[in-house]
């Protein structure tokens, strides 16, 4: 499974407990459309750090690196490279 | 004088009021944009006495058409952002507004909520060009009149909606100001939302001092909150516990060295001790105000003043200007230090009571004084400590537990975020009491550390049988614990 697809599950079944997939845009703001809270916020944090074993720094959680499906999956794309 | 025009006294046109990330706008600016929206209300009739529900972030628009509603003598209902569909069709089942005030964004994420011909005024109308007359009438206002209706979780599942008068308002915003001693130069951060009474509060406060507001609807990533504090050189924050506890273990702010913030406000729920404490130590320069209100105070009932945080610590302090608070015991008398007591409240600012609920208001307002359902205690300088709520207490192995006190000490250990203590059924105990936490990332802390810290520190029957570690606590839309909840998941799962 691709990055995109495991951020989009882990949404789907954690944040909108929805059993029927992640229903938006890979680009779609998750603020926008009110997918998360500052809880939902720190939840993909976890998830990130747990599942694709990224350290996240307190700084780096922001819009522009957690903010839709694209942005998390280039994040971690990022970190990994940085740290490989 | 009607409420819009009395928020507005003070200020100068040239003055920026708002700092969105969309751009900054000037009181001339502010007044502008509610004389459109009034004109708009107007033309599509409505009426001194009508109820406009308001829907949308904080914005220019939001605040604009809140102030064109008092303007014109009509009745705000500011509804959640932080809901479902589902949940505002009920609410708007129950008040029936006449018109809604909404922003193109929640619109599109509520669509199903709007539904046959209710009209709807967007966020475009700031946009269009077009001239609209000015109201020719503004409304005179009368003090006794309601100005709002602010929804509250109630313990029935059904909407409750609490009435706000504009006296209300207009007491209660004289006397945050008093004791906050609130000028011009005040700039503050705003994360809270204005459908949530202290949102509103703050919004009140600083437009009657003619101070500037920044608006930051990204609280959700943390950082991006201090970033405009430094920024925009903001004076001040106001926050609910999860606000503080988000800060301070999840963000930067403890090595930001925010030099510019000098008051900041909590209230919305109990900050544990070793919160304020933290706080004290991230923002050495910075006031801290401990507060306590509710919805059906407009907002505030009580502040602890900064000087006394330490030799009060945990302490809600004492009545604002203008309220006077009194912890009665079972037989209608005031405590003694050290017994435990129901806060009862009195002031100009209390509601007239609940949208249609002629018991809730018989048993909750009292010949103008508001019977609070917190349970406290005061000591010998008669500052008022808050137990829990009524319905939080836990009675296990025969004794009143109260859940704040276990969840206070949960939170000293430093990877736990955020606890929530309830009672289950037990045969043994009565009440077995079980803690939901939530922990930071990379935290290291199990169950059992959990349990020898509370038996270390609390009496055997406040020791916890069991504590489960879940990724979020179940919160209302104004951020506060929703235990109902926890006690259907303790229920279904354990």
């Amino acid at each position: 499974m691709s990055i995109e697809d495991q951020i989009k599950d882990y949404i789907a079944k954690n944040l909108l407990f929805s059993d029927s997939g992640f229903p938006y845009d890979d680009n779609v703001s998750f603020l926008d459309e009110g997918i998360v809270d500052s809880v939902g916020v720190m939840e993909l944090v976890s998830f990130v750090e747990d599942d694709f074993r990224v350290h996240v720094d307190d700084l780096d959680i922001t819009p522009e690196n957690f903010d839709s499906v694209n942005k998390i999956a280039a994040y971690i794309r990022r970190k990994n490279n940085l740290t490989a | 004088m009607n409420l819009t025009d009395y928020l507005l006294e003070n200020v100068e046109d040239d003055r920026v009021a708002i700092i969105t990330t969309q751009g900054r706008y000037t009181y001339g600016e502010l007044k502008e944009a509610t004389a459109t929206l009034a004109s708009n209300l107007v033309l599509n009739g409505v009426q001194p006495g009508d109820r406009v529900g308001l829907l949308g972030e904080n914005s220019l628009y939001w605040v604009a058409s809140y102030l064109a509603i008092l303007q014109i003598g009509a009745i705000a209902v500011p509804f959640a952002t932080a809901t479902t569909v589902e949940d505002i069709r009920a609410k708007q089942n129950f008040v029936r507004c006449k018109l809604f005030c909404v922003d193109r964004r929640s619109h599109r994420r509520f669509l199903g909520a709007f539904e046959g011909d209710l009209p709807l005024i967007f966020d475009d109308v700031l946009k269009s060009d077009a001239t609209l007359q000015r109201p020719a009438n503004p409304f005179d206002g009368d003090p006794d009149a309601d100005v709002a209706l602010m929804f509250t979780s109630g313990t029935t599942g059904k909407p409750r909606a609490v009435r706000v008068t504009a006296g209300n308002i207009r007491a209660n915003t004289d006397s945050i100001i008093e004791y906050l001693n609130l000028d011009r130069e005040q700039r503050i951060l705003v994360v809270l939302p204005f459908y949530y009474c202290f949102g509103a509060s703050l919004l009140h406060t600083h437009l009657r001092v003619g101070g500037s507001l920044v608006f930051c609807n990204t609280f959700a990533y943390p950082e991006t909150a201090l970033d405009m504090i430094e920024r925009e050189e903001c004076t001040g924050i106001a926050g609910v516990p999860s606000t503080y506890q988000t800060l301070l273990r999840n963000s930067s702010l403890p090595r930001r060295g925010l030099k510019t913030l000098r008051k900041v406000q909590q209230a919305g729920g109990k900050l544990q001790v070793v919160f304020i404490k933290e706080l004290m130590a991230a923002l050495p320069e910075a006031q801290i105000y401990v507060m306590y209100g509710q919805t059906e105070a407009t907002a505030r009932l009580s502040y602890l003043p900064p000087h006394l945080l330490e030799t009060k610590l945990g302490s809600i302090g004492q009545g604002i200007p203008g309220v006077r608070l009194s912890v009665i015991n079972e037989n209608g008398d005031p405590v003694t230090p050290g017994e435990v007591g129901e806060i009862m409240a009195w002031g100009k600012n209390i509601s007239p009571g609940y949208l249609e609920e002629p018991d809730a208001n018989a048993e909750k307002f009292c010949s103008g004084c508001l019977r609070t359902g917190d349970l406290a205690t005061v000591d010998e300088d008669n500052f008022i400590y808050v137990v829990d709520r009524k319905d939080d207490f836990i009675k296990c192995l025969g004794h009143r537990v109260s859940s704040q006190e276990i969840e206070s000490n949960v939170l000293q250990l430093p990877d736990v975020v955020s606890a929530a203590a309830i009672g289950v059924p037990d045969d043994v105990q009565g009440e077995a009491i079980l803690v939901f936490a939530t922990l930071r990332n990379k935290a290291t802390t199990t169950q059992e550390d959990v349990i020898a810290h509370c038996r270390l520190n609390l009496a055997r029957h406040m020791v916890p049988k069991q504590v489960v570690f879940i990724d979020a606590l179940p919160m209302n839309a104004h951020g506060k614990v929703v235990k109902a909840k926890l006690k259907e998941m303790a229920a279904q799962k354990i």
